[in-house]
């Protein structure tokens, strides 16, 4: 039993080989064509394990390659490379993925070049909102203008569909560039319209850029 | 492929531009330590906050271009401490640090610091930007 395994006459070549002989006799015996896989016809493809090639050399050599382990010591090879091979991932936070100007992040409020806030109190972000984050009062400013006293974004029950910053007619809310705003409790994240415009204020520069270069598909 | 590719020698001479830009074997194993990973690339530009960023197109996409943070900050750096000037050219946004790009705006209402104060006195505390609703009855002290 040890020499046949040696020389890798697996059970599976060892069965085929006596079935096919069994075949090979009742076939004499019937008088039918044996069928010979892999069969050769156009258009086809073998996909099963061929047999293992019987001749000397080659059990030989599959003698050795169990005897000596090479399988091994390739498979270590492959993992010796790797230790040297540049790494497929990205070194987080001095590395960082591509992102688009389209992304949707952090929500801000922002203003006009003077520095007027623009948010008009028009409340159709708040109407449009699907998960009911935003909730919206407005007063009569002492110039006359109409403007938000209360403009709070509930950034847990947000779901980052942009559908505020399409329904803003004065382009006020907008979801900026940024996604680094987790935090350790959940009030933080119950977000007035000071924490908006001022998130407005801090991102300007990169909002504004990612709205020009989107500006031709608007 | 010429020999010297061949025998991988263009990657020792890498290596040892990477020993020579980061202050040698000491200044490269304190950068192992401090960002877990050693660097050559070229210096596009620093920010207002002293952070530095790189770019070496040698690496791929998404590794091409990397900042590192003021020393100031030592281990306590977060991703957070990138201006938002240059947070678009360390997310491949643009080809343009911001030194080189004429139409960001700079408006004076403008502020720096977008640092996530999370977990530290200076985190947002929501509080209301609205007079109560209801208001308590505060009867007048007879005189």
């Amino acid at each position: 039993m040890s020499l046949v395994k040696i020389f890798s006459l697996s059970t599976r070549a060892r069965v085929a080989g006596t079935s096919n002989a069994l075949a090979r006799f009742a076939s004499s015996n019937e008088g039918r064509e044996e069928t010979v896989y892999p069969q050769a016809m156009a258009g086809y493809k073998y996909v099963n394990a061929d047999d293992p090639n019987m001749t000397f050399k080659e059990m030989s050599n599959r003698a050795a390659q169990t005897l000596f382990w090479t399988e091994l010591v390739r498979g270590f090879a492959v993992t010796l490379a790797h230790i040297f091979k540049e790494p497929a991932t990205i070194n987080y936070p001095f590395e960082k993925g591509p992102l688009s100007p389209r992304f949707r992040g952090e929500h801000a409020l922002r203003r006009y070049p003077s520095g007027e806030e623009r948010c008009i109190a028009c409340k159709l972000c708040e109407a449009i909102c699907p998960a009911q984050a935003i909730t919206i009062e407005a007063e009569e400013r002492k110039d006359g203008s109409r403007r938000t006293t209360r403009y709070d974004i509930d950034m847990t029950k947000c779901i980052y569909c942009g559908f505020c910053q399409e329904a803003c007619p004065v382009d006020a809310i907008v979801e900026g560039p940024n996604f680094e705003f987790s935090t350790e409790t959940h009030e933080e994240l119950l977000y007035n319209k000071e924490k908006l415009l001022s998130n407005g204020d801090k991102w300007e520069s990169e909002i504004a850029t990612n709205i020009r270069a989107d500006h031709l598909y608007r | 492929m010429s020999l010297g590719k061949y025998l991988a020698l263009d990657k020792l001479a890498n290596l040892f531009n990477i020993l020579k830009q980061n202050g040698g074997i000491r200044g490269t194993l304190y950068k192992l330590y401090r960002q877990e990973e050693a660097k050559d690339g070229v210096l596009v530009g620093e920010d207002k906050f002293g952070n530095k960023y790189y770019e070496n197109p040698r690496y791929f996409y998404g590794r091409s271009r990397w900042v590192e943070y003021n020393e100031k900050f030592h281990l306590n750096y977060d991703a957070s401490q990138v201006t938002s000037e240059w947070y678009g050219w360390l997310h491949y946004k643009t080809d343009l640090p911001p030194h080189q790009d004429p139409s960001r705006p700079k408006y004076k209402w403008m502020i720096d610091g977008n640092e996530n104060l999370s977990g530290t006195t200076g985190q947002y505390t929501p509080y209301s930007t609205t007079r109560p609703k209801v208001e308590a009855w505060m009867p007048k002290k007879a005189e």
